[in-house]
């Protein structure tokens, strides 16, 4: 496997990463909040769709991963004042860990038995955060220290660059992969096991790493959104939030690394413009209502778009 | 303590008995057409939101429920006309995407109708508890577990009796030749949802009255559903209906020796378990790994 140094990807998360870094000093606190959370989801969702997108699984657990991240570097920093730099790399190794050992577990399963499976750990898992003592139960976690780099302690513009600096280095490591003879395999694999094993392919260890990868993708951006938020507890882990990846990652298309970029830009924005626009037509509206729009859209996309958005745009721009 | 138990059993034997009708739902789809209905839950809930505002709006009980049966069974039939049947190109994983977004939309589409505000609805009879070995159960659950027998002799009398039950064993077996005899895959597709919705709107008017009911209920009674219809054998009914009673009382037992929390993650522990030592279930046939 060979790794350049740039490639298309990398070239253009770096003006991405340099749009952000300049946006951030002229947009408003509350869009600064947006960006990052985007940048967070797409972390996660990258990682997800070479899981999904490439190697042609499911998993409607993968929010676990993103709090056993958060939670990990949070009892790093609160309990043995480590560092949350260190913490992130703490938590991506322990989500790297636990996707390892379950991958024996799930990943024998295949399509139907594979989502159920993916979404019962996930949903233990979160049993686990509500019920261990030691990192807070239902209550959860306060206080995680924020990133520091040397005596600047980071403020909501920073956390803004650096989840889009991860998601630059994500996209440009992910777009390596899927290059290379790996993500090609990858690819054989999901148009047909027994055909990949003829070519002598090992399916399973190539799903497993893949699945623990997408696990370390997910850790990375739970350490950060721990310590960006602060604060965190078992429901901001739960099923739910293993379906809205599953959203991102199929609005924006599975088999694409930008696609997981558009597909979490468009469930956060999308979210937010129907939360300010539906009250002024139904005041009645409450709660997470944009849920509705949502799965309609994935719905849509399926039937109409089977390759999402970003399939889509690269269609149009080959023809 | 054994009193204490055996309490649980008593509410665990509540539970499993609308967790069976979800995994019927599950098992009537799953068969006729292989696709995992995320949005099972759903129909409950819609069954249960429905009676509970139109009995609150002044309804008698009875009319209620019957039209909440209604609205569920219509629900399911949009389900299938929108997001399935247009997609019929689609595999295994996007299936379950498509009915990932259904139960998503569904649950969306609740809010806006009803909002966030629990709802209930009177028991559908008064009267005393009923003792049992000296546990006791509310007289609600007679409502609920009649309803269990019903469906479920309404079904295997559907089944194993009836001309369009055979056929539709005959299209669950081998669907190209059915198909070559005339038999109608897609109407049978359309009437599982239908049917499915049905009971699961059933279920959720029989069993609001001990819970209550608001617009993400149905995600519990889907997931535990899941279990309950893995648990006895995805394409196995009396399956379903074993499934959803152990899964019931070990759910409410171990919740209650250990701690709350701990009910729904012994369910999915058991289902990790089913899923990776025997696939097919408790009563289930062939292995599918699909």
């Amino acid at each position: 496997m060979s790794f350049a140094p740039a490639n298309a990807h990398g070239r253009v998360a770096l003006v991405v990463l340099a749009v952000v870094a300049a946006a951030v000093w002229f947009l408003p606190a509350y869009y600064t909040g947006l960006l990052t959370l985007i940048g967070i989801y797409s972390l996660v969702t990258i990682g997800l769709n070479l899981f999904m997108g490439y190697a042609g699984q499911v998993s409607l657990g993968q929010a676990a991963f993103v709090g056993i991240g958060a939670y990990t570097s949070a009892v790093l920093a609160v309990d043995l004042h480590v560092t949350p730099w260190l913490g992130a790399v703490g938590g991506a190794a322990v989500a790297a860990l636990v996707a390892y050992v379950l991958s024996f577990v799930a990943l024998r399963l295949r399509e139907n038995l594979l989502a159920l499976a993916t979404l019962a750990l996930g949903i233990v898992i979160n049993v686990v955060f509500n019920e261990w003592e030691f990192i807070g139960g239902s209550s959860g976690f306060k206080d995680i220290p924020g990133f520091t780099l040397g005596a600047f302690t980071f403020d909501p513009r920073a956390y803004a660059i650096l989840s889009w600096a991860l998601v630059a280095a994500g996209i440009w490591f992910a777009g390596n992969l899927v290059r290379s003879s790996f993500g090609r395999t990858l690819i054989a694999i999901s148009a047909g096991e027994l055909g990949a094993q003829a070519l002598g392919v090992d399916p399973e260890k190539l799903k497993r790493q893949t699945f623990v990868l997408s696990a370390v993708y997910a850790g990375v951006a739970g350490a950060v959104y721990a310590s960006y938020q602060s604060y965190i507890d078992p429901s901001s882990f739960s099923f739910l939030l293993s379906v809205n990846f599953v959203l991102m990652s199929v609005i924006g298309g599975l088999r694409s690394l930008w696609g997981a970029v558009i597909g979490a830009a468009i469930v956060v924005a999308l979210g937010q413009v129907l939360q300010a626009l539906v009250p002024l037509v139904l005041p009645s509206a409450r709660g997470d209502f944009q849920q509705f729009f949502l799965g309609a859209v994935l719905i849509a996309i399926l039937i109409l778009l089977p390759r999402g958005l970003a399939g889509r745009l690269s269609e149009a721009r080959r023809a | 303590m054994i009193a204490q138990i055996w309490q649980y059993v008593l509410g665990g034997v509540v539970d499993g008995a609308i967790f069976a009708l979800v995994a019927a739902g599950f098992v009537l789809i799953y068969q006729v057409t292989g696709i995992i209905n995320f949005a099972q839950g759903e129909f409950v809930m819609v069954g249960g939101m429905t009676a509970a505002s139109l009995a609150a709006a002044g309804m008698p009980p009875l009319g209620a429920a019957a039209i909440a049966v209604l609205v569920a069974a219509c629900v399911g039939a949009l389900s299938y006309l929108l997001a399935i049947r247009p997609a019929r190109a689609a595999t295994g994983v996007t299936l379950i995407f498509i009915t990932l977004g259904l139960d998503v939309a569904l649950r969306g589409l609740a809010l806006f109708v009803w909002g966030t505000n629990p709802y209930s609805l009177p028991a559908f009879s008064g009267g005393n508890a009923v003792k049992l070995f000296g546990g006791a159960l509310p007289p609600q659950a007679m409502w609920v577990l009649g309803t269990d027998l019903i469906v479920f002799a309404a079904l295997y009398l559907f089944f194993a009796r009836t001309y369009a039950g055979t056929a539709v064993r005959a299209a669950v077996a081998n669907p190209p030749i059915a198909s070559t005899f005339g038999i109608p895959l897609r109407t049978f597709a359309f009437a599982s949802f239908v049917v499915a919705a049905a009971i699961g709107g059933l279920g959720g008017v029989v069993i609001t009255p001990i819970p209550g009911v608001q617009y993400d209920a149905g995600l519990t009674y889907g997931l535990a559903g899941f279990v309950a219809a893995v648990l006895g054998g995805l394409d196995s009914l009396p399956g379903a209906l074993l499934g959803g009673f152990v899964l019931g009382i070990v759910e409410h037992v171990a919740g209650g020796l250990l701690s709350p929390g701990w009910e729904q993650g012994v369910g999915f522990l058991i289902l990790v378990l089913v899923l990776v030592l025997r696939p097919q279930g408790l009563l289930g046939r062939a292995v599918r790994r699909a």
